[in-house]
């Protein structure tokens, strides 16, 4: 097992702060979709009230294509250019690092220049030309692992971001799919990410995704994100995200599985109570230590 | 008879380095048919050994799927203070120490612990023998 890595979020004039090993959780949300610019600046407003009171690092997400949408005729996002000045407002009217994935190697310069951190979305996780793109904006990468991928086989993608110069890393758990139209949550996934020494994430509302159960758009069992929330923490993230809607009803994209804003509050508070009970109690207690490769 | 004299030299034997996955390790060992790979750093300074053995002790022992145990980094199932020797060393204490031991094959480093040759015994026999 390597060492923690830690990892410095922001740059500029945004609120910076580290994640990995021990530090406080940090929380990664938005809406799914950048809708609008007003919308965007809404919801970062928002956020960052609940946020600021709780006391709870954050970064804003939200994408501006969503390339990977069911349908032809669902919302495929305002698009790179309005997309990132809509971010870049954000990152300055509050302050906050913001986040947005990418989908093609020609998108990944102009994201990686406003975006704090940049995304990769967990279809296009072993992808060798997306991952050298996010490698090369030099930016901390949030690696979404793959549907149908193994925890510990996220260790190829890493080896391919290493090998073009990018350690800055941060591997999220997203489900996994169990035959058809199904996802489930792999518990023994954080420590086994974790191994690698990178921070991990826990991305729990599209864990709970039934994926294109509806026909033509994935639905959700959102009913369950607190329940997951609490045991992924509790098995050691470092990262959790929520994507957040104020009407999730009308939202443009995941709307069967975006949490409602008004449960965040909620749930940042127990996972900040179970991430610094976990803390505690590792240090009371020791390391787990029941079956080590060594002995 | 020194060690020097019958001992594999680099490029005859599987070295790799330490961010080595398993899966590359035992290819490595395949490639050259010995049942030990040699984990150094990127100074050549020996951090540790795998052997067969090692390997068949952690199937028994371990029922992870073959491929979460590929992907582990080699350096993770190595042994990490294995029994060495030096070039200088004599080859008849050293062929006793191996017996002793019950290994076949020993790393030979210099006083810096860098790694410089392996002795296989197969090897050493043959050369004593002619």
């Amino acid at each position: 097992m390597k060492k923690n890595k830690i990892i410095e979020i922001g740059y500029g004039e945004v609120k910076k702060f580290s994640v990995g090993g021990d530090l406080p959780l940090v929380f990664v949300g938005g809406p799914c979709a950048i809708e609008n610019r007003d919308h965007a600046l809404y919801m970062a407003d928002k956020i960052s009230k609940i946020c600021s009171k709780v006391g709870i690092n954050w970064i804003y997400k939200s994408c501006y294509d969503k390339d990977c949408r069911s349908s032809p005729k669902s919302f495929h996002g305002v698009g790179l250019i309005e997309g990132l000045k809509i971010l870049d407002e954000v990152r300055n009217s509050f302050g906050v690092p913001v986040v947005s994935d990418f989908s093609d190697p020609s998108w990944a310069k102009a994201t990686g220049e406003i975006c704090d951190v940049i995304q990769v979305p967990a279809y296009l996780c072993r992808q060798t030309s997306i991952l050298k793109a996010a490698a090369k904006t030099n930016r901390p990468i949030l690696l979404k692992k793959g549907q149908f991928m193994s925890p510990w086989n996220m260790k190829n993608s890493c080896r391919k971001i290493e090998s073009f110069g990018n350690d800055k890393i941060i591997l999220a758990e997203r489900g996994t799919f169990m035959g058809y139209n199904m996802l489930v949550n792999d518990m023994t996934s954080f420590p086994i990410m974790a191994s690698t020494g990178y921070p991990v994430c826990y991305d729990a509302t599209h864990s709970v995704q039934l994926p294109t159960s509806m026909g033509n758009i994935s639905g959700g069992q959102r009913e369950f994100i607190p329940n997951l929330v609490r045991s992924a923490v509790a098995n050691g993230i470092n990262l959790l995200f929520m994507e957040t809607h104020d009407n999730p009803s009308k939202a443009l994209s995941d709307s069967n599985t975006v949490l409602d804003i008004k449960y965040l509050e909620n749930i940042l508070v127990q996972a900040q109570m179970i991430h610094q009970t976990r803390i505690e109690i590792l240090n009371k207690y020791g390391e787990d230590n029941i079956h080590k490769e060594k002995e | 008879m020194k060690v020097k004299q019958v001992m594999l030299s680099q490029n005859q034997f599987p070295v790799v380095l330490e961010k080595t996955i398993l899966k590359e390790a035992l290819e490595e060992m395949d490639k050259y048919g010995l049942g030990i790979v040699c984990i150094v750093n990127d100074n050549n300074k020996l951090i540790g050994i795998i052997t067969d053995g090692d390997i068949r002790r952690k199937l028994l022992k371990f029922q992870k799927p073959f491929s979460a145990f590929y992907i582990d980094n080699a350096i993770d199932h190595c042994i990490n203070d294995p029994l060495i020797c030096y070039s200088n060393d004599s080859l008849k204490k050293v062929i006793d120490l191996m017996g002793k031991n019950e290994v076949w094959d020993l790393p030979v480093v210099d006083k810096n612990k860098n790694l410089i040759g392996l002795l296989h015994l197969h090897q050493a026999i043959s050369k004593i023998l002619i």
